[in-house]
């Protein structure tokens, strides 16, 4: 049961705040922190025991696995499970989901209640997401994550929301009905291969399927999660979500909801359809190539702060696109850290943009400048987490990178020369906002009474720079959780180098 | 006399009382109630009539046949009035005209349609279709001053004319083939060829095309929109919803028991017009301000995904799902579109003045759980997860992926996301910010519509997160 208290926590916890409202304003950021912290408790023994070893985790590939039919008919169960990689980005998801709640804590002052009811389901959802492992449950929950996710941008955005909110949903559903058909399909060949009908995970995976109709069933799982990674030809949803949402939405959606499209590639993409995901490599290799060079440069020419952060995150998932598809230990374990340090640091400048705007009421660079004078500690922190952003070496940012960049070069060295200028670009538009915005000419509008980061804010930033500088100097028992999830890839890598 | 007989005679002696009452003195709330009470009688008749077991007479002549699937349909169908039902006094008391022959039109077309979806022969199926389209006419021009709906009302009785004279010449043909009325006979493939093959394969188009009227397919799909808007929003909701749902039964049945599907250019044909249906109902509803011409632009595009489920029949390609999930399929969608487009009409009835998209706009603030209830009928008429229309939609594709009908497939996931657009249209109007705010104060939110709509969601929430019970259900019913 602990899996779905864990996801019963969130949603009761949204219902109440929701209710609260009704009392007092104030009252449903409370519950909703109430019920975040309490989310950790399901989780607690769990860390407790294993304690960051590897040897608890060799035991079998699932930490925790609970099942109750839900649909007899398809034999479709709602099987929740958790491994070393949902474990990792479920204590993502919950760290951000207090980073989100922190930077709404001033700044949502409408319909409250409402609020904290979306952004509670969304991080259900999400959790949802990372522990399904029956198919078709994991499909309910990476549609109805999106739905509270539409909420919480189109009512609570900015000046351009409705069409913002519009387009992500439409992206994203565009990606989940392609998912769905792709779903029925692999579960229909399936069947014919074997003749047991199954949305376990657990029973696909044994039986990879084969055959032509395997590479179309795999290109429809993957552009679905490309959407949402979100790769080249899918990703102007992103710059608009992120522009028009309030800086927790913001905060949700760089932080955890890219990740559930890198998740689906090595849970799902890799494992179930390994031959069509080899076929599949080069050009997802091309596109996330292209992805980090092209979202780097359109990071450069931005004026609006959160549309350069939105680009650079553009740019960094490309680098977990290059992760997966490199069917190498290395570049994977990379791709699982850039997903943890990306969603840590751009979240972080998210919500220093989100700080930004709160006390300048604009996020345009060219009316910015000088704030390192007025806000010491606020652009201390700008500093940090842009060079973060850069990959600077003992940060989380740089291992992951340099980790994709070693385990790709040994299949594409061409691809990965190019991916590595990304390394240059990125400190080029890192550089640049960090130039543009906390030092230079202080702009004249600005009125002087404008205070520095207080408390609250302080903590939340400096525990995400702990973070991040933790995962940069001690990465190995994020590796040691990691690895076994993607053994069952290594089987690939094997035989790679046979079949390139 | 049979039993499966009586709930029809009820409603048809409820049909003769409103008559008589009516020579005496006029009463509204009689009226209302002699006819709730009926469908209520009918209704439970028709409950306990599901497990009584099937009388086998296995005589071919017999005009109508009975058995647990004709049941659940005719129950499903008395449960569809029903509903409207609930919301028929308040409605009725806002128009100006006399109100009880209302209730006995209502009445009449609900017979029509009992009639229809039992019925195992041409002469039943014929006066049922009759008697349910004429009733319609009155319904639709009930409203003797409003021009809008004369016109709709004259419409329909030309349109459903030409319609019946196509399904009357069809028969015809048929009859010359088969010598027989009977649906059962066309089962039997006569040796002995009367007719040249190409006159059976008109025969049958002339029928599609009768049937494709009433169900407002695509080439024949032009009235549709100035009905639902012309109509009193009560006849629409029963044109939405008991017609389509009769005469799809029809349609279901006669390329059952016809085994049509020999002919490849009547396989040819239902693609096409589903397909087109998909799309040009999806497309013609983005263009719609009206929301009522925009649910009849969605219904063209559901009943269009619905057409899948008759190329599936006895269609052997590459099956792993057996010949009885296509009936599931079918049945289930039914119940979900069905309950998710009551739902939509009778919150359409509680906004008497709400025409457009736009009249919507900022309903979510001072009507949450109107426009909550609205919302998530969109997003179940738009499929996604946790609704009832999602699971509906989860069926259609695992039938279709089943039997590997890629083209059709990928016209449903295209015009899914067409639609998408205007069911989200809609959500996105309820939740703009209000610019007047007095615009909702005259919605009567009385506990009677209240516990409407939240039966409502219990049955499209309820049923999509746990369809295993509903799922179970129609699986007995299928064997």
């Amino acid at each position: 049961m602990t899996l779905f208290i864990l996801l019963l926590i969130p949603l009761f916890g949204g219902l109440l705040a929701w209710y609260s409202e009704r009392f007092n304003a104030d009252l449903p950021k409370k519950i909703a922190l109430g019920s975040l912290l309490s989310c950790w408790l399901p989780l607690t023994p769990l860390l407790n025991s294993m304690s960051f070893d590897a040897n608890s985790l060799g035991a079998s590939q699932w930490l925790l696995n609970e099942s109750y039919h839900w649909i007899p008919l398809f034999n479709i169960n709602t099987h929740l499970a958790l491994d070393g990689l949902s474990l990792l980005l479920i204590v993502l998801t919950l760290l951000m989901g207090l980073v989100a709640l922190s930077s709404a804590w001033c700044e949502i002052t409408k319909r409250t209640g409402l609020f904290y009811l979306n952004l509670l389901w969304t991080l259900a959802g999400v959790l949802g997401v990372f522990l399904a492992i029956d198919l078709f449950l994991f499909f309910v929950f990476w549609e109805v994550m999106l739905v509270p996710m539409y909420f919480l941008i189109s009512i609570w955005g900015y000046e351009n929301r409705h069409y913002a909110a519009f387009k992500f949903f439409i992206f994203t559903q565009t990606g989940g009905l392609l998912m769905l058909l792709s779903l029925c399909a692999l579960v229909g060949i399936h069947y014919q291969q074997t003749g047991i009908l199954t949305f376990n995970y657990n029973i696909l995976i044994q039986n990879p399927i084969s055959g032509d109709l395997a590479f179309w069933v795999a290109l429809g799982f993957t552009i679905a999660f490309l959407v949402k990674l979100p790769a080249l030809p899918f990703h102007s949803w992103l710059p608009d979500a992120h522009t028009q949402a309030p800086t927790a939405a913001s905060v949700i959606l760089a932080a955890v909801l890219l990740k559930t499209g890198g998740y689906g590639i090595i849970r799902f993409v890799l494992p179930l359809f390994p031959e069509a995901s080899l076929a599949l490599a080069p050009f997802m290799m091309l596109i996330g190539v292209i992805g980090i060079i092209y979202g780097a440069m359109m990071a450069f020419v931005q004026t609006d702060l959160k549309r350069l952060v939105a680009y650079s995150s553009v740019s960094h998932m490309g680098f977990v696109l290059l992760g997966c598809f490199a069917f190498n230990i290395y570049a994977l374990q990379g791709a699982v850290m850039q997903m943890l340090a990306h969603g840590i640091s751009t979240s972080a400048l998210f919500v220093l943009v989100g700080m930004i705007q709160h006390r300048y009421h604009t996020r345009d660079l060219n009316k910015l400048g000088g704030l390192w004078i007025n806000l010491p500690k606020l652009s201390a922190f700008g500093l940090f987490f842009g060079i973060a952003s850069l990959g600077m070496p003992g940060l989380g940012n740089f291992v992951a990178e340099f980790l994709i960049l070693v385990g790709s070069f040994a299949q594409y060295p061409k691809l990965t020369l190019f991916a590595a200028s990304g390394l240059i670009l990125a400190a080029v538009y890192s550089l640049l906002l960090i130039y543009k915005t906390f030092f230079g000419q202080i702009k004249p509008s600005h009125e002087s009474k404008i205070s520095d980061t207080n408390t609250k804010e302080w903590c939340t930033l400096i525990s995400m720079c702990f973070i991040l500088i933790y995962l940069g100097l001690h990465p190995q028992p994020f590796f040691d959780l990691v690895p076994f999830s993607l053994m069952k890839l290594s089987f690939i890598s094997a035989n790679i180098g046979a079949l390139l | 006399m049979n039993v499966y007989y009586y709930p029809a005679f009820i409603l048809m002696f409820a049909a003769l009382m409103i008559l008589i009452q009516l020579c005496f003195k006029r009463s509204h709330i009689t009226s209302y109630l002699i006819s709730g009470l009926s469908l209520f009688i009918a209704l439970f008749m028709q409950f306990f009539l599901q497990n009584q077991p099937t009388s086998q007479t296995n005589n071919s002549n017999v005009l109508f046949i009975f058995n647990a699937q004709t049941s659940f349909v005719a129950f499903l169908l008395l449960m569809v009035v029903g509903l409207i039902w609930v919301q028929l006094y308040n409605w009725l008391k806002t128009i100006n005209e006399q109100k009880e022959e209302y209730y006995l039109l209502f009445l009449l077309t609900t017979i029509g349609g009992l009639i229809m979806v039992s019925s195992n022969h041409f002469a039943s199926f014929f006066l049922g279709l009759e008697l349910m389209s004429l009733s319609f006419v009155g319904l639709i021009a009930y409203c003797g001053h409003d021009q809008k709906a004369q016109e709709a009302g004259i419409k329909y009785l030309i349109l459903s004319a030409i319609a019946s004279a196509f399904i009357l010449m069809g028969a015809a043909l048929l009859y010359l083939q088969f010598g027989s009325l009977s649906f059962s006979e066309l089962l039997q493939n006569t040796s002995s060829q009367i007719l040249p093959q190409w006159a059976v394969i008109i025969a049958i188009i002339f029928i599609f095309t009768g049937l494709f009227f009433k169900l407002s397919l695509v080439p024949c799909h032009l009235w549709v929109a100035d009905l639902f808007e012309g109509a009193p929003l009560v006849t629409a909701a029963m044109l939405a919803t008991l017609s389509k749902l009769a005469v799809f039964i029809i349609l279901w049945r006669l390329v059952t028991l016809g085994n049509w599907q020999q002919y490849q250019i009547i396989i040819d044909i239902l693609s096409i017009v589903a397909i087109a249906s998909m799309f040009i109902g999806n497309f013609l509803g983005l263009l719609q301000k009206n929301l009522l011409r925009l649910i009849a632009y969605s219904s063209i595009a559901h009943f269009g995904y619905l057409l899948i489920v008759l190329l599936l029949i006895n269609n052997h390609a590459i099956s792993f799902t057996s010949q009885s999930f296509n009936t599931q399929t079918l049945f289930f969608y039914l119940v979900a579109y069905l309950f998710t487009l009551v739902g939509v009409f009778s919150i359409f009835m509680q906004l008497p003045k709400t025409k457009t998209v736009d009249d919507l706009s900022g309903l979510f603030w001072h009507k949450p759980l109107i426009a909550i209830t609205l919302m998530l009928l969109m997003l179940s008429l738009a499929g996604i997860p946790l609704t009832l229309g999602f699971m509906a939609k989860f069926y259609l594709v695992m039938a279709a992926v089943s039997q590997q009908l890629w083209l059709v497939l990928a016209a449903l996931v295209i015009s899914s996301i067409i639609g998408l657009f205007y069911y989200l249209r809609v959500i996105m109007a309820m939740l703009k910010t209000p610019e007047d705010e007095l615009k909702f104060n005259n919605i009567n939110s009385d506990s009677n519509s209240l516990s409407l709509n939240l039966l409502i969601l219990f049955l499209v929430i309820g049923f999509g997160v746990f369809p295993s019970s509903l799922s179970q259900f129609i699986q007995q019913l299928t064997g």
